[in-house]
């Protein structure tokens, strides 16, 4: 039908007046509502970023009088900070893995069996107010006089090994995470029909089969931007490896840029840091958004 | 489903040891949930067990006289630019949403990649990059002004988002009733638009608050010294001053405050409005 | 109350063009239908006249002065919706005073017309509800009334009953033919659905590919319809090529008529307008409008044929036969005590009768 697109496009055609100069037209009236919003995203978004990768080119302070340009900063990077690099990516890695082990089962049930979702959701939102909390708060139950410790104490565990550990720092990031996982997971699960369930176990499939051969191709695309999702906060992360973790854990990315860059005033190369961490996260990013088809269905 | 089989199961034969096993997998899978539950809760009951303990491990308020004294400060400075950052997120936002859903806009996702660009960058990029501009660039550095331009960039997104996909699932009629009836293009926004995308937009208001109320990673680039907001005290006050019942005090209030005001907004709401933007 | 004109109203979007040279002159208080197929640009005139869509080019005028620069808000029309688009976080009297109230009327006044107006509809035991507890008809009722609320010039009805069961579609027909009645406003109404455009309307636009192919009373339309489209579009129909064999002289003040050769019968109608011997010609003949008889009629009666059954199908109230004339099949629908004579099985060959004859130039075979 040649006049099926007409339809489509009344969804434009509301203007009321003729357009007759170009800043009476629907286009440019948009745009001008469009312009702020566009104007804090240049400014405090685009710009900067660029002009921190123009100082990551920069020696020293040089930016600040006359402009050296060097790859010198890049070169540091990648001769004594590809250790602290593969630290953070382990810890994104490792963390996200263990959100989405955890995730899984939790999506699913909360999907299928939960009729108090609400209480469930509500509860989620705790992690959600910050790792800095959440480290906190996991930093007293490790310490020695911790809430849990005699509780853990009768099962043989010492609770207090734990703190400044790896797996303390996992397992905080593991937590901030794990509503992303789930809201990511839940959102792919709750577009499978029960009904295929049922069919695969009629047909005689057994409940790791149902796993393997339905339910996990199913839910393949949540799963994916769920992981990406979550890998990408974790390679930002700063307050769990600093109250939790070791000098390893604290070698991450983004607390080296704050010393280089906020102690000892180095921006060169804490801008070098940054930028290195940007295009893993927009990398991980690009790769999640052709997975997801995110809420904005762009 | 779950129900049919267990009642169908008893006619089969072996079927007690079947339900049996149903019952524990049921179990179970609540257990697990549970458990989930109170991993989440945990950090806080933790938080807010060690503010009302004395060294001595008795129980007493008095850290919390610190809350409303010392740190009177920062906590009202935590909400003014909360609120000055979710009013200038909904003066730019709801314009722009406006836009992007109802003028034909060229470059509409690509447009929209650009305004979304804050919400991918990690915080410590963000927060360096923009100390370096403050600093150098806009010369506004370690400004009140600077904070909350840092704020906006981070959140206004967050609050974009629900209202275009509020506006998207606004049918266009009743934007023509209305202007068929007789009102004006603002009289159609404020008496019938406005209402109906409410939910869209208190979902952004909430998200902004949680996050902007709780910041302190973009914060401890930014802030100067005299715009240290509560969570950066508690991030700085742990730095410096170890691990204090004060300290736990104001995070225990920071983190009471947020859940009061996700369980306003769920109350008249519901968490459906979050749906797409941050939660299932 | 109003005359509403369109001259050369045309829109394109992008490349097509949804309404091609649109030609009305509506008088005051008439009831016109614009009836056709989806897409063929009856919602986008409509949507012209009240102001939601610009025209590409061409005039709208209401009274003689020109609307096309009035935005909706400021053209006092009305317009229904096929989704009812009550307001959902206002109340039933809420709704039906919003007219009122973005124009700024006092409120007592406001309260008064509420009133008057849910009691025109029979709802006012509803004005607290809101609108999802209401049933579908009623939800459209309260928006008939939303709309005649503020007394507009023009009634605009775009779909209002489609989304409504068929009873309830029925009732609600000539509740809107009798509010119109009523109130002697203009209206315009836009539907695909034939019976409703029949039911109610003055006149009957029908539309195709953006063009009318026929403006005309439901007479006209359904038993003289002009082009090809609207003899299939409406009703059911025999469509037979045929060619001229030569205009009949007619008597001075007749319509002249014409003799067409088609599937091998001689048949007599309507002159399309100067077709001359030897033209491409369609022969429309509706199957209720062929008589049936056994036995073959005697020689020199117009119109008829001799063919073969071909399948009978017994609905009731009709039966319907398809007859092979010639080679080409020809439906006729048979009704009445006589149509059961028909049901024998034996019977093979039969005697058609084509009353309602309509010639049409076939635009396919000229081209």
């Amino acid at each position: 039908m040649t006049h099926a697109p007409a339809e489509v496009a009344l969804e434009y055609e509301t203007a009321t007046e003729r357009p007759r100069r170009f800043w009476a037209t629907p286009r440019a009236r948009g745009l001008t509502l469009l312009l702020p919003a566009v104007l804090v995203a240049l400014l405090f978004s685009l710009i900067p970023l660029v002009y921190l990768f123009q100082i990551s080119l920069t020696n020293d302070s040089s930016f600040f009088f006359e402009a050296e340009y060097t790859l010198d900063n890049y070169r540091e990077v990648f001769s004594r900070y590809v250790p602290a690099i593969g630290e953070t990516v382990y810890l994104a890695a490792a963390a996200t893995l263990i959100c989405l082990l955890f995730g899984y089962p939790f999506a699913y049930i909360l999907i299928r069996k939960i009729r108090y979702r609400e209480l469930v959701r509500t509860l989620m939102t705790f992690p959600l107010f910050g790792p800095l909390y959440l480290a906190f708060g996991l930093f007293y139950v490790l310490l020695p006089t911790g809430p849990l410790g005699g509780f853990f104490a009768t099962f043989g565990i010492d609770l207090a090994q734990y703190l400044f550990s790896t797996a303390a720092v996992l397992f905080s990031m593991a937590v901030f995470t794990f509503p992303f996982m789930v809201m990511n997971i839940g959102a792919a699960l709750s577009n499978v029909d029960p009904m295929l369930e049922e069919a695969a176990r009629t047909l005689g499939a057994k409940p790791w089969q149902i796993f393997t051969r339905v339910l996990f191709p199913l839910s393949w695309s949540g799963i994916v931007a769920g992981f990406l999702m979550c890998f990408g906060w974790n390679l930002g992360v700063f307050a769990q490896p600093q109250l939790l973790g070791s000098p390893k854990e604290q070698s991450v990315i983004s607390l080296q840029m704050y010393f280089k860059g906020l102690v000892q005033f180095n921006y060169g190369l804490a801008a070098a840091l940054g930028v290195i961490l940007m295009v893993m996260a927009f990398a991980v990013t690009w790769i999640s958004l052709r997975f997801s088809r995110g809420a904005l269905g762009a | 489903m779950a129900t049919l089989a267990a009642e169908a199961a008893p006619t089969g034969p072996g079927s007690t040891g079947r339900s049996g096993l149903r019952v524990l997998g049921n179990a179970l899978a609540h257990g697990y949930v549970w458990a989930w539950m109170a991993v989440f809760a945990l950090p806080f009951l933790a938080t807010l067990t060690y503010s009302l303990r004395t060294p001595q491990g008795e129980w007493t308020l008095s850290a919390y006289q610190y809350v409303f004294g010392s740190f009177r400060e920062n906590l009202l400075l935590s909400f003014q630019t909360t609120v000055l950052t979710i009013v200038i997120n909904l003066l730019i936002s709801i314009p722009a949403a406006y836009a992007i859903v109802r003028y034909p806009i060229p470059g509409k996702s690509f447009l929209l990649s650009t305004l979304n660009l804050s919400l991918y960058t990690p915080a410590a990029v963000m927060g360096i990059s923009l100390v370096i501009a403050f600093a150098f660039l806009f010369r506004i550095p370690q400004t009140m002004t600077g904070l909350i331009a840092a704020y906006v960039v981070g959140t206004f997104p967050l609050m974009l988002v629900p209202i275009i996909v509020a506006l998207r699932d606004l049918p266009m009629v009743f934007e023509e009733a209305a202007r068929t009836l007789g009102a004006t293009r603002m009289q159609t926004f404020w008496r019938v638009e406005m209402p109906l995308l409410g939910p869209g937009i208190s979902a952004g208001v909430l998200l902004t608050f949680v996050i902007i109320f709780n910041e302190f990673l973009v914060t401890l680039f930014v802030a100067g010294p005299g715009t240290t907001t509560a969570a950066l005290r508690v991030y700085n006050l742990t730095r410096t001053a170890g691990f204090q019942p004060s300290t736990a005090a104001l995070a225990t209030t920071m983190q009471l405050v947020s859940f009061l005001v996700v369980l306003t907004f769920f109350h008249f709401f519901g968490s459906r409005y979050l749906k797409g933007t941050y939660l299932i | 109350m109003t005359r509403v004109q369109l001259d050369h109203v045309s829109k394109k979007f992008g490349a097509t063009t949804a309404v091609d040279d649109f030609n009305a002159d509506i008088m005051d208080g008439e009831f016109i239908t614009l009836l056709g197929p989806s897409g063929c640009g009856k919602t986008t005139t409509l949507r012209m006249v009240a102001g939601l869509v610009d025209p590409s080019s061409g005039q709208i005028r209401f009274d003689g002065q020109v609307m096309n620069n009035v935005p909706s808000h400021k053209r006092n029309i009305g317009l229904a919706f096929q989704s009812h688009a009550l307001f959902p976080h206002l109340s039933v009297a809420r709704n039906v005073a919003f007219g009122l109230e973005v124009k700024g009327e006092p409120r007592a006044q406001t309260q008064e017309r509420v009133r008057s107006m849910l009691d025109m509809v029979s709802l006012s035991d509803y004005a607290d509800r809101m609108p999802s507890q209401l049933s579908g008809g009623q939800q459209q009722r309260v928006a008939l009334a939303r709309m005649l609320a503020t007394d507009p010039r023009v009634l605009l009805f775009d779909e209002p009953l489609s989304a409504l069961d068929r009873n309830l579609r029925d009732t609600l027909k000539y509740s809107i033919l009798d509010l119109q009645r009523r109130t002697k406003k203009t209206a315009i109404y836009v539907t695909h659905d034939q019976s409703e455009a029949f039911a109610i309307s003055d006149r009957i636009f029908v539309m195709n590919g953006g063009r009318i192919e026929q403006a005309g009373t439901q007479l006209d339309i359904y038993l003289r319809p002009r082009t090809e489209f609207v003899a299939n579009f409406v009703g059911d129909n025999n469509a037979i090529a045929g060619t001229v064999i030569a205009p009949v002289q007619a008597a001075p003040g007749e319509p002249r008529l014409v003799d067409v050769r088609a599937a091998g019968m001689t048949l007599r109608g309507l002159d399309p307008g100067g077709v001359q011997t030897g033209d491409k010609v369609l022969v429309f003949a509706r199957p209720e409008n062929i008589e049936v008889f056994a036995e073959p009629l005697p020689e020199g009666t117009p119109n008829v044929a001799r063919g073969k059954v071909d399948q009978i199908v017994f609905e009731g109230p009709t039966v319907r036969l398809t007859v092979e004339v010639d080679g080409t099949p020809v439906k006729v629908t048979s009704s009445g005590m006589s149509r059961l004579t028909l049901l024998d099985k034996e019977r093979s060959e039969v005697t058609l009768r084509l009353l309602d004859v309509t010639v049409v130039r076939d635009e396919g075979a000229s081209a």
